[in-house]
């Protein structure tokens, strides 16, 4: 990536980190532009369709049903029985629903501002660069990318068509990810020695060809959609339902499943959202590590959770500690670093802030809290530690160029050729 | 006993084995790579064999880590193949030698469709330089797809043939091939940027967004056109700010965001007064986003007054670029606005950084009219401002009932332990329950900030012995349940076995709610030492309490704790609360503790679905089952559905088959969902009270049971 492009960047960035720290109060459009009884004006409603709504999508899309800006109109699975069932629940509360099995002719709808996508994550990257390209915004599941080169895809296309573009790792919209994270950028656990993220599993693995099953009707389960961007191979049911292409048919595991989230929060609280580590280390005694440019270590734990819940964090500064997790609970190394506040506890990471700031955005344009830009550069770190661990050495990364120094087979796993006729 | 509860969670159980047991039947989601050990010749040899498409797939795989020209020759035959195309790709795109550009640039000429389309791609993404005459031919392809691909292909690649090759597209191509070449153009145009070559860049923008083409390409080129440009493409972006075309308008306000510079942040300032309702707040939102400290006296006057939708966009954009410097104004704002508009100025005041704002505040409340004390007095809280003590003081004993209830509150969020024997003693003087409670919170506040809890809790303890009447002890005692620690417990305690019957009652109350396991053996300890019916009961109950809602207990002591528990409860309904642990917290020690239990006669049916209910969750353990089965007392028969019905009245459906499927060799049946009409796949009678009817036979003998909607089914054993 050039120098010129890299300053494009940095500026970009500059606005997102500012809207980053100003969590508390997101973009907002005021009561009075509401109709009576909180009825949003059809103009003022913000027109959507929902892509790939299975387990996590339907809590997502709850999220979205219960803002009174916003209205459904079309759903596209590539399964049959979801696509019907999506489209029921949608009609029931919006009237109409139109349901497509091929996700261009949703994105074909002129009426369509928005898009949700909650496909398996092999989709995702792919999906939000098509919908970017048809002009629609998108709020997208994570991980967001299968590979650095989709990262950095993804934020490009972001950036050159203007959409607005949020990732869905909503911890960033909750008080008690917060709060950690303005302690560590404002200085108050003093200089900033050691980020902790704790994914939960460190497995890097590559995808299979699993037993072949007789394929059904294109109507009923779309494989050759299914697949996409993936490489081919049979139909198998169980593959439907599975952790397919996690890590995009190349590295997975936990790393970048829990990772782009834990992860992506350290970056925050470091205010690395516009850079990566520049070496990456692999696992020892139970733990990847990463060291960015200022010396700041950041450590990817795989020895299970802390007792504040899933997700935790931890940021280790020269003067101080803070530590939270799912639990909404914080832990810090002195009560006077919360200065007399109260954060409010919110347990289980509801997903309706962030879902909210998203909306916002797509009014006001502005940044949302995890913009492509974001999104890139954290996963780009999750990869780069899936890259470490998987050859299991040390590697030193450039993160202008976005390129693993001396080392071929590093530079080899950035990305994954597409099957046809998929590109970006 | 809650039985429905019980029955419940055993459902919950038997679903969530099911889903276990699904995701273990699920192929592996990959396997492990060789690295650098692998061997590139093997590998080839397997490319060349007739080995299954799985293995050449993961020769593929390897082969881009480590394959270099010498794999090609074994590549380039599989881009033919449907299957197998992909995965050849992944290892030629790779391989950083001019072999693989040779073998898809080959290829070309040989494939069509959507093989070629790939091939394409592939080039493009090497940037292949030698495939550009290729490429420009392929643009004329009577396959749009592939002239497409060609087109962006040739973005990517990017040499002078390239872009002159697109610009024509773009002018005069096939219609459905110039979006693509559009997007070819733009990616040529950022390139050029890139090398500092502004000019080229705007000419290929300037030649896309003057075609005829799609809105969103006219949309990209339109935004590349005005960064490009620097402050020269100012009134291009004006240009988008002022259109009624939707997509324009919100380029225009990402752009305003994005251009940097001075004149850009000043001509955007311009469009302000100019500028009407919801659009004025936007383009103020947008120059917030600028970041730069002179926009802040634009914002500032914008939150100041006009358009209430303005004001308040204005503000909640003062939320994140603001400083002290904006004190005084919004100070005014929260005085004069509207409720919405003083709220919202308010919400920002509370969380503004640097020296002076506090002054301020405190300025303003010493000399408040009645109108703006209690929202200046919540201000004065949110901030903890110390020096505005003598003044919250002073309002506590104000005349105005929600003067005094806001200064309570502010005092809870600025005083320290040394002004609590001061809060606690206006308990005693409070002139309301209202104001009684928001002492309560504010005593309460006031030891939760505190580093040193245990002072503060003994000094809230000591007020113990003074308190006069019961609601005052009451609320003593609640304070120091909501804020723990060793010494409250200890008071607590202390009270709890008092011969003062009201202290007495109040601490139990509070030890049926404390938040900490530390109340364990106190309650155990005042279990055993009263001699009082109710007050061992409560004292029991509590510490089950405990077990059950404490998550992160460890397993062990939870099971122990249960263990005691069921040895020294008297009643059976106490026994059932424990049996409700066991149910929650399943583990091999918790399954022993009702397999006990079920020879308690009392407790038999409880425990009976415990035991099914824990065994049932070790995945895929038959031989556990059939143990817990066993102890239950429920041996292998051999089990027969002749029929079952499920329904009311005449709406009834036959769930033969469904039973069947779900019956094993015992009397219980494990159905996939604890909704019947889930089970059977829909509801038959909707609204009406259904009944399952089941025919069956147990070792040859002829039985029938009828059973409520969603119990959980056991067959009595045919007489």
């Amino acid at each position: 990536m050039s120098e010129l492009k890299r300053a494009d960047r940095r500026h970009f960035l500059k606005s997102a980190m500012s809207a980053g720290a100003a969590l508390a109060v997101p973009y907002f459009v005021p009561g009075r532009v509401l109709g009576k009884n909180g009825a949003v004006p059809p103009s003022e409603q913000i027109v959507m369709g929902a892509i790939g709504i299975g387990g996590r999508g339907t809590y997502v899309l709850g999220c979205f049903m219960e803002q009174n800006d916003v209205r459904f109109v079309a759903n596209c699975d590539v399964r049959e029985e979801r696509r019907r069932g999506v489209k029921n629940r949608l009609a029931e509360k919006y009237g109409a629903c139109e349901a497509y099995r091929d996700f261009r002719d949703l994105l074909a709808r002129a009426d369509i501002d928005a898009v949700l996508i909650t496909t398996g994550s092999n989709w995702h990257t792919m999906l939000a660069i098509t919908a970017a390209k048809a002009g629609k915004d998108m709020y997208c599941e994570k991980p967001c990318s299968k590979n650095i080169t989709e990262s950095i895809a993804l934020a490009d296309t972001m950036r050159r068509t203007a959409r607005v573009f949020q990732g869905g790792m909503q911890r960033r919209s909750l008080p008690q990810f917060t709060f950690a994270a303005e302690l560590a950028q404002q200085g108050k656990l003093g200089k900033l020695e050691t980020v902790y993220a704790h994914p939960d599993g460190l497995t890097t693995k590559t995808s299979s060809w699993p037993q072949a099953e007789p394929e059904p009707p294109k109507e009923q389960v779309d494989w050759d959609m299914f697949l996409g961007t993936a490489a081919w191979r049979p139909y198998n049911s169980h593959l439907l339902s599975a952790e397919f292409e996690k890590g995009g048919g190349m590295m997975g595991g936990g790393c970048l499943e829990w990772g782009s989230h834990c992860i992506d929060l350290c970056q925050w609280a470091a205010k690395m959202d516009d850079t990566a580590p520049v070496e990456y280390f692999p696992i020892e005694n139970g733990q990847a590590t990463a060291r960015y440019a200022n010396g700041l270590k950041l450590v990817v734990r795989n020895d299970g959770w802390l007792p504040l819940g899933s997700c935790p964090v931890r940021y280790e500064g020269t003067t101080g500690w803070v530590e939270t997790g799912d639990s909404g609970k914080l832990e810090l190394s002195s009560p006077e670093l919360l200065a007399g506040k109260k954060i409010t506890e919110i347990a289980n990471y509801p997903a309706t802030f962030h879902v909210r700031n998203f909306l916002d955005c797509v009014k006001s344009r502005g940044l949302t809290r995890v913009n492509a830009q974001v999104a890139c550069q954290s996963h780009i770190v999750c990869h780069a530690v899936n890259i470490a661990i998987f050859l299991n050495r040390k590697l030193s990364y450039d993160p202008v160029k976005n390129e693993f120094i001396g080392d071929d087979e590093a530079n080899r796993l950035r990305g994954e050729a597409l099957r046809d006729p998929w590109r970006f | 006993m809650k039985k429905f509860h019980l029955l419940a969670c055993l459902a919950l159980v038997a679903a969530m084995t099911t889903s276990a047991s699904a995701a273990k039947r699920a192929p592996q989601p990959g396997v492990t790579l060789k690295t650098s050990t692998a061997d590139q010749h093997k590998l080839i040899e397997l490319l060349r064999s007739n080995a299954a498409p799985a293995a050449k797939a993961l020769a593929c795989k390897q082969l881009a880590l480590v394959g270099d020209a010498e794999a090609v020759p074994a590549l380039a035959p599989l881009l033919g193949s449907s299957e197998l195309a992909a995965w050849s790709r992944i290892a030629l795109e790779v391989i950083p030698d001019t072999a693989a550009d040779d073998a898809l640039r080959g290829a070309m000429g040989q494939l069509q469709g959507r093989l070629l389309v790939g091939v394409i791609n592939s080039l493009g993404v090497r940037r292949d330089t030698k495939a550009v005459d290729s490429l420009i031919a392929r643009l004329k392809d009577p396959d749009a797809d592939v002239a497409s691909a060609a087109a962006v292909a040739l973005g990517h690649i990017g040499t002078a043939p390239s872009i002159q090759a697109l610009q024509t597209a773009v002018a005069a191509g096939p219609k459905q091939v110039r979006s693509a070449a559009a997007e070819g153009c733009i990616l040529c145009a950022e390139a050029a940027l890139a090398q500092h070559d502004a000019a080229q860049a705007i000419k290929l923008y300037d030649l896309v967004r003057g075609s005829d083409l799609p809105k969103t390409r006219i949309v990209e080129a339109t935004r590349g056109a005005i960064l490009a440009r620097g402050s020269e493409g100012i009134p291009l972006l004006l240009e988008q700010l002022h259109s009624a075309d939707k997509a324009s308008y919100n380029l225009g306000l990402r752009v305003a965001r994005e251009l940097p510079g001075r004149e850009v942040t000043d001509a955007v300032a311009a469009e302000l007064p100019k500028a009407a309702g919801q659009r004025r707040g936007m383009l103020v939102m947008a120059l917030a986003d600028r970041g730069e400290a002179r926009v802040l006296p634009i914002v500032l006057q914008a939150a100041g007054n006009g358009d209430e939708e303005v004001q308040i966009l204005a503000i909640r954009a003062l939320k994140r670029v603001g400083d002290a410097s904006c004190a005084a104004a919004l100070l005014d704002v929260v005085a004069s606005g509207s409720e919405e508009v003083s709220k919202a100025a308010l919400d920002v005041v509370g969380g503004l950084q640097g020296n002076g704002v506090d002054e301020q505040v405190v300025k303003r409340l010493a000399a408040a009219p009645d109108s703006s004390r209690a929202t200046l007095l919540q201000l004065t809280g949110r901030r903890h401002i110390a020096s505005a003590l003598p003044l919250l003081w002073k309002a506590a004993d104000d005349k105005n009932e929600a003067v005094r209830l806001a200064a309570t509150t502010a005092l809870g969020e600025t005083a320290d332990s040394a002004e609590l024997p001061k809060l606690i003693a206006r308990l005693v003087a409070a002139k309301s329950e209202t104001e009684a409670a928001s002492i309560q919170r504010a005593v309460a506040a006031v030891c939760l900030r505190t580093t040193d809890r245990e002072t503060c809790t003994q000094r809230v303890a000591a007020a113990l012995s003074s308190a006069k009447t019961s609601a005052e002890k009451d609320r003593i005692l609640d304070i120091l349940a909501t804020v723990g620690g060793s010494k409250a417990l200890e008071a607590v305690a202390r009270a709890a076995k008092s011969s003062d019957a009201e202290l007495c009652d109040s601490a139990y109350r509070v030890l049926g709610k404390w938040n900490t396991i530390d109340a364990a053996p106190v309650l155990l300890e005042l279990h055993k030492a009263t001699t009082v019916e109710k007050y061992k009961s409560r004292a029991i109950r509590a510490y089950i309490r405990m077990a059950r809602q404490f998550t992160t207990i460890p397993e062990p002591q939870r099971a122990e704790m249960c263990r005691t528990a069921m040895a020294i409860a008297q009643h059976d309904e106490d026994k059932r609360l424990i049996l409700e642990v066991c149910l929650r917290y399943p583990s091999n020690e918790m399954l022993a503790l009702a397999t006990e239990a079920m020879k308690v006669p009392g407790l038999k049916d409880e425990a009976n679905v415990v035991v099914l209910s824990i065994a049932r969750g070790k995945v895929g353990d038959a031989t556990e089952l059939r143990k817990a089965l066993a102890q239950a007392g429920h041996n292998p028969v051999k089990l027969e559905i002749v029929k079952a019905l499920f329904g009311a009245g005449a709406n009834t459906k036959d769930v033969t088959t469904t039973l069947r499927r779900h019956a094993k060799n015992y009397r219980v049946i494990f159905l996939p969902s604890d909704n019947y009409n889930e089970a059977f796949g829909g509801d038959p009678a909707p609204g009406e009270v259904k009944k399952l009817t089941i025919n069956y036979r147990v070792n040859g003998k002829s039985g029938e049971v009828s059973l409520s909607e969603n119990a959980t089914v056991v067959l009595p054993l045919p007489r």
